[in-house]
C-alpha cells in the first residue's frame, strides 16, 4: 500500500496523533521495505500539527511477519530493547511510540524514526569507493558493539529477557539438538559442531546485553557514516564474545569472505574500536568458540527460515532458497575443526 | 523413454531466456526475485543430474565405515542418521574410524555444495 487514504493508514494516523499530542497527522506515504527476513518494516511519510513531532517526518513502523522464527522478541520487547540501547548512546533509529492494539494495525507495532543510509550487505561489501573508508567503520561498529555490552543484568526495563542461566552454550547446544532432532534431513556435520562445543565450552561469564544479530546488513551507512544499529528481535544477556563471534563468522562475510570482521576489514580494527570502548581485550579463544556456535546456529537458522516455506507455508522464495546456506556453514565448521582438511581427492 | 529436450536441459535453457531476455524488461524491484528464481532452477537442474549418484556414493563410504550393507533401511536417510548420532555421542572420537568418519563429512559438504552453490566452494578454494 502506498500513498494515502486507507483503513489501515486512517487508523495508523489517528493512533500517531494521538502519542505525539498532534492536533492532526496525515500520511503521506506508507509503504513496505524490503529486506526484513524476519519482521516487516513499513516506511511512513506523514505530516504531524502540533504535538512532539511538529512538521514533516520519516519514520518506520516495525511489525511481525507472518511467520517467524522461534528465539526472536515480540515487537513491545524489542522496542524495549531499542529504548535502552538509544539511552545507553548506541547509534540506533530513535524509538518513538509502540502499541499492542490490533485495531491500529492487524498487530503489534513499534514506530522509529527513519535514519538514512543503506544496508544491504552485498552492496556494501562490494563498494569499492567505501573501502577506505571500512577500517574506520569497522573500529567504530567495535565502539558501537562494546556500548551495547555495558548494559548488564539486572535491568527492570528489560525484565522479560531470559536469564542468562537459560540461553547460555549449553541451552543453546540443548536446542540445536532438540531442533535436529524435528528436522527432516539429519546434518551430521552440524552433529559434528554441536559435540565439539560441547567439549570445548569456555569457563563462565558475567553476562552483558548481547545483540545476538550484529552484523553487516544489519546496520545502517550514509556514505561511510554509521546511521544507525537495526534489528534488535533477538537481543538477550550473553557472552560478550557471542557478538564479536557473530559479527566476524564467515556466514557474515558476503562478498568478501577475506575480511574477516563483517566482509569489511580485517579483525585489528574492530577489536581495537571495541577494547578501546570497553576497557578490556577481547579474548581470541572465546571469539573462536563463539564463532564455531555462530555457524551452527545460522545453519539452524537457515533451515528454520525454510521451515516457514515447508512447514508454515509462507509463500517466499527467499526464505525457501535460505535454508541451502546451512550446508555453507558446514563447510565452515569443517574448514574451522578439522585441522586435517578436505581429503585430497574430493 | 522420456522426450527430448530432458528436464535438465529444458531448465538449462529456461533460465538462459529469463536471464538474458526477461530480466532486463522487468522493473528493478522485480529483479532480485527474477535471479532468486534462476538460482534454483540451476540448483533443480544440478540435482536432477547429480543427486542419485551424491546418495549412492555417500551410502558406499557409510557402508565402508561400518563394515556392512546399509542399504536395504527402511528410509532412505536412515544410515545417514545412524552417522549423524554417532557423531552426536561421540562414537567416532579416539577410534580408528574417527579420520575416516570425518573425510566423509568433507565428501557430502562438497558434493552437496558442488550441486547448491559452487560458486561458494570456489571462494573457499575448492573445485
Amino acid at each position: 500500500m502506498a500513498g494515502t487514504a486507507s483503513p489501515q493508514s486512517d487508523a495508523l494516523a489517528r493512533f500517531l496523533a494521538q502519542a505525539s499530542a498532534a492536533r492532526a497527522v496525515e500520511i503521506a506515504a506508507l509503504s513496505p521495505l524490503r529486506g526484513g527476513a524476519i519482521q516487516e518494516n513499513w516506511a511512513i511519510d506523514a505530516h504531524f500539527t502540533g504535538g512532539a513531532l511538529a512538521g514533516e517526518q520519516r519514520l518506520v513502523l516495525r511489525t511481525a511477519a507472518p511467520t517467524g522464527v522461534p528465539a526472536s522478541l515480540d515487537r513491545l520487547q524489542e522496542f524495549a530493547v531499542l529504548k535502552a540501547a538509544f539511552s545507553a548512546g548506541v547509534t540506533v533509529p530513535e524509538p518513538l511510540f509502540a502499541s499492542g492494539d490490533a485495531a491500529v494495525f492487524g498487530k503489534p507495532f513499534f514506530i522509529m524514526r527513519r535514519a538514512d543510509g543503506i544496508a544491504a550487505a552485498h552492496r556494501i561489501t562490494r563498494d569499492r569507493g567505501l573501502e577506505p573508508a571500512f577500517p574506520a567503520i569497522a573500529e567504530r561498529l567495535g565502539c558501537e558493539l562494546a556500548r551495547i555490552h555495558r548494559m548488564h543484568p539486572p535491568r527492570p526495563d528489560l525484565a522479560f529477557l531470559p536469564a542468562y542461566e537459560e540461553v547460555g552454550p549449553v541451552q543453546q547446544i540443548a536446542r540445536f539438538r532438540a531442533y535436529l532432532d524435528r528436522h527432516r534431513v539429519p546434518r551430521p556435520v552440524l552433529e559434528w559442531g554441536i559435540r565439539w562445543l560441547e567439549t570445548h565450552l569456555p569457563p563462565p561469564v558475567e553476562p552483558v546485553l548481547c545483540h545476538h544479530d550484529f552484523r553487516t546488513g544489519n546496520y545502517l551507512l550514509d556514505g561511510a557514516r554509521l546511521t544507525g544499529i537495526l534489528d534488535w528481535e533477538f537481543a538477550g544477556w550473553g557472552d560478550p564474545h557471542e557478538d564479536i563471534g557473530w559479527f566476524c563468522c564467515k556466514g557474515w562475510r558476503f562478498a568478501r569472505l577475506d575480511r574477516e570482521a563483517g566482509g569489511i576489514s580485517d579483525r585489528m580494527p574492530f577489536y581495537c574500536g571495541y577494547e578501546r570502548e570497553a576497557g578490556r581485550a577481547v579474548d581470541p579463544q572465546r571469539v573462536f568458540f563463539w564463532e564455531v556456535l555462530a555457524s551452527v546456529r545460522w545453519a539452524v537458522i537457515a533451515l528454520q527460515q525454510s521451515d516457514r516455506y515447508m512447514i508454515g507455508g509462507e509463500r517466499n522464495l527467499d526464505l525457501a532458497l535460505t535454508g541451502r546456506r546451512a550446508t555453507e556453514c558446514e563447510l565452515e565448521i569443517l574448514m574451522l575443526l578439522d585441522p586435517g582438511g578436505a581429503p585430497s581427492d574430493v | 523413454m522420456f522426450d527430448q529436450p530432458t528436464g535438465p536441459s529444458l531448465l538449462a535453457l529456461a533460465r538462459d531466456v529469463l536471464l538474458t531476455d526477461l530480466l532486463p524488461l522487468l522493473p528493478e524491484e522485480a529483479r532480485l526475485d527474477a535471479r532468486l528464481v534462476a538460482s534454483s532452477m540451476a540448483i533443480a537442474e544440478r540435482e536432477s543430474i547429480a543427486s542419485a549418484k551424491l546418495v549412492d556414493d555417500i551410502l558406499t563410504e557409510l557402508e565402508t565405515l561400518y563394515g556392512q550393507h546399509l542399504g536395504n533401511k527402511t528410509g532412505e536417510d536412515e544410515p545417514l542418521r545412524r552417522f549423524a548420532h554417532d557423531f552426536r555421542v561421540g562414537a567416532f572420537e579416539g577410534s580408528p574410524r574417527d579420520r575416516r568418519s570425518r573425510e566423509i563429512l568433507w565428501r557430502l559438504t562438497i558434493a552437496k555444495l558442488r550441486l547448491a552453490n559452487p560458486r561458494f566452494l570456489s571462494a573457499n578454494g575448492f573445485t
